[in-house]
């Protein structure tokens, strides 16, 4: 940290406490009390966050405003490796299941409120709360279903869902509305929408069939209409039926 | 001394089969999961043989020329990173422009590009590393630009980050090689909706998308080369299509549009 300021009031160091997830369920109280332990750092834009130099081993929440995370290359010019905006934790992780990002430097792009904590003060505030305790369990969980979802982005997924994101995808492009939905305004053979999908056309037809008595779709003379878009986007983010 | 010129071998489009992008990723998968070719292999030969095509896109001769790689963060992009390091060892001048933050990157693609900072390549981000103007003027007087954005798992118009770099390879109207098909066109239809990039020349993986063929796709892609990345045609019979040895004569193909 380059400079750190300390906030003017109280409150306002209470009020965006109480916005990290990391202290959410926490009273008024437990989070005066976190309020007393931490530091909270106002920078404005282009300002330093994060340096290699900087003590290991402290996590930083980005409370407001935008910051990158970028590193020097050989040449001495800055790469950018990421941008984080409100709620990410940054810094030193291991506390957080995550390793330190090697030669990283952050900068704020827009004007930023970051919240400090040294491991021993997390240490001992997950001692006195153990919510907080409870709440990285639950941030932890969200980054391994993150992962997870990434995961079965990248397999296969079944006919119905891949159907109904190409459809949406279509009607995206080329769809008008009408007063029965969304008109996809392209000429397709089963055999064709069966190749953008990599299935049979026989499946193709089944899952049509399907999406049609749902009352997803309607289909007429090779155009399909999105009657049901929600529904639809609903089985294409994997929703069971 | 003679210089071979591979991409010499040609082919005609009619009877070389196609992928849609559904059937591409299935080949992908079936290569990684029944034949264990993994993805940097894939990528390593993208990258080599999209150099070659530049090479030969540029007369012959690499030395001292100016690329701009334009990256995205897939696959398609790793493979532009992997062209970058042809590039540079075969003595071009290279600078590489990511459309997205570095973290937001493949895994494949993370580890082309930390052997092209070990290489001390010039690598940046476009919008965060360098200003419009700076990135204007230097694919503006390139020789030529490497389009390496989006592949064939397009998804939809190209947004935001994508679409900002995708724009500025537009605008800088120089000779552009896209790999696998131009960057915002779709890989099924060959329609764009939004915006694309219009390929001197384009190299395509594996087999050709059937978008480079119909509706606008054969304005954007330029001369079409078809390019080898090592997949066995027994692969293939699972798809229901039978390539024979379709690069018996040469791994990069120029491949004609049927008139």
């Amino acid at each position: 940290m380059t400079s750190t300021l300390r906030p003017s009031s109280l409150s306002e160091k209470l009020g965006l406490l109480s916005e990290v997830a990391l202290f959410a369920g926490l009273s008024e109280e437990d989070i005066a009390d976190i309020g007393h332990s931490t530091t909270m750092t106002h920078c404005t834009r282009g300002q330093q966050i994060l340096s290699p130099d900087d003590p290991p081993e402290r996590i930083h929440i980005v409370k407001k405003g935008r910051v990158r995370v970028y590193r020097i290359t050989s040449d001495g010019k800055q790469l950018t490796l990421d941008i984080h905006d409100k709620g990410t934790i940054l810094g030193d992780m291991q506390l957080l299941g995550q390793d330190r990002l090697p030669e990283a430097y952050a900068e704020a792009i827009d004007d930023a409120v970051i919240c400090t904590i040294t491991p021993g003060e997390l240490r001992r505030l997950i001692e006195r709360h153990p919510l907080i305790g409870v709440n990285i369990i639950a941030h932890l969980t969200r980054r391994l279903d993150a992962a997870e979802r990434e995961l079965e982005a990248m397999a296969y997924h079944r006919v119905d869902q891949r159907l109904a994101r190409k459809l949406l995808d279509l009607g995206q492009r080329f769809g008008v509305k009408t007063e029965r939905g969304t008109l996809i305004q392209a000429r397709l053979t089963q055999q064709e929408l069966a190749e953008m999908i990599g299935t049979t056309r026989e499946t193709l037809a089944h899952t049509l069939g399907d999406f049609r008595r749902s009352g997803l779709i309607d289909t007429e003379r090779h155009q399909v209409v999105i009657r049901d878009a929600e529904r639809l986007s609903g089985i294409a983010e994997g929703d069971e039926d | 001394m003679t210089i071979t010129v591979e991409p010499r071998s040609q082919l005609g489009a009619r009877g070389i089969p196609r992928v849609t992008a559904a059937q591409m990723a299935e080949v992908d998968r079936l290569a990684s999961d029944e034949y264990g070719i993994g993805i940097l292999q894939m990528m390593e030969q993208a990258g080599s043989h999209l150099a070659e095509v530049v090479r030969h896109e540029l007369g012959g001769d690499l030395v001292g020329r100016s690329v701009v790689v334009a990256v995205g963060s897939g696959n398609n992009g790793g493979g532009g990173l992997a062209a970058a390091r042809h590039l540079s060892n075969r003595g071009a001048e290279v600078r590489v422009v990511l459309a997205r933050p570095a973290m937001r990157s493949s895994e494949a693609s993370r580890g082309q590009l930390a052997t092209l900072l070990a290489m001390a390549i010039d690598c940046c981000v476009a919008t965060y590393d360098v200003s419009d103007d700076e990135l204007a003027a230097a694919m503006g007087t390139a020789d030529t630009v490497v389009d390496a954005i989006v592949g064939y798992d397009l998804g939809g118009p190209p947004r935001d980050d994508v679409a900002r770099l995708i724009g500025h390879v537009v605008d800088a109207r120089r000779p552009v090689v896209s790999l696998d098909l131009p960057s915002g066109l779709d890989p099924d239809s060959g329609m764009v909706s939004g915006i694309a990039v219009t390929a001197a020349a384009t190299m395509t993986l594996a087999l050709p998308k059937p978008g480079l063929f119909t509706a606008e796709g054969p304005r954007h892609t330029g001369r079409l080369y078809l390019a080898d990345i090592g997949l066995p045609p027994s692969l293939y019979h699972g798809l229901g299509l039978d390539v024979g040895s379709l690069f018996a004569t040469g791994r990069i193909m120029r491949v004609h549009q049927d008139r």
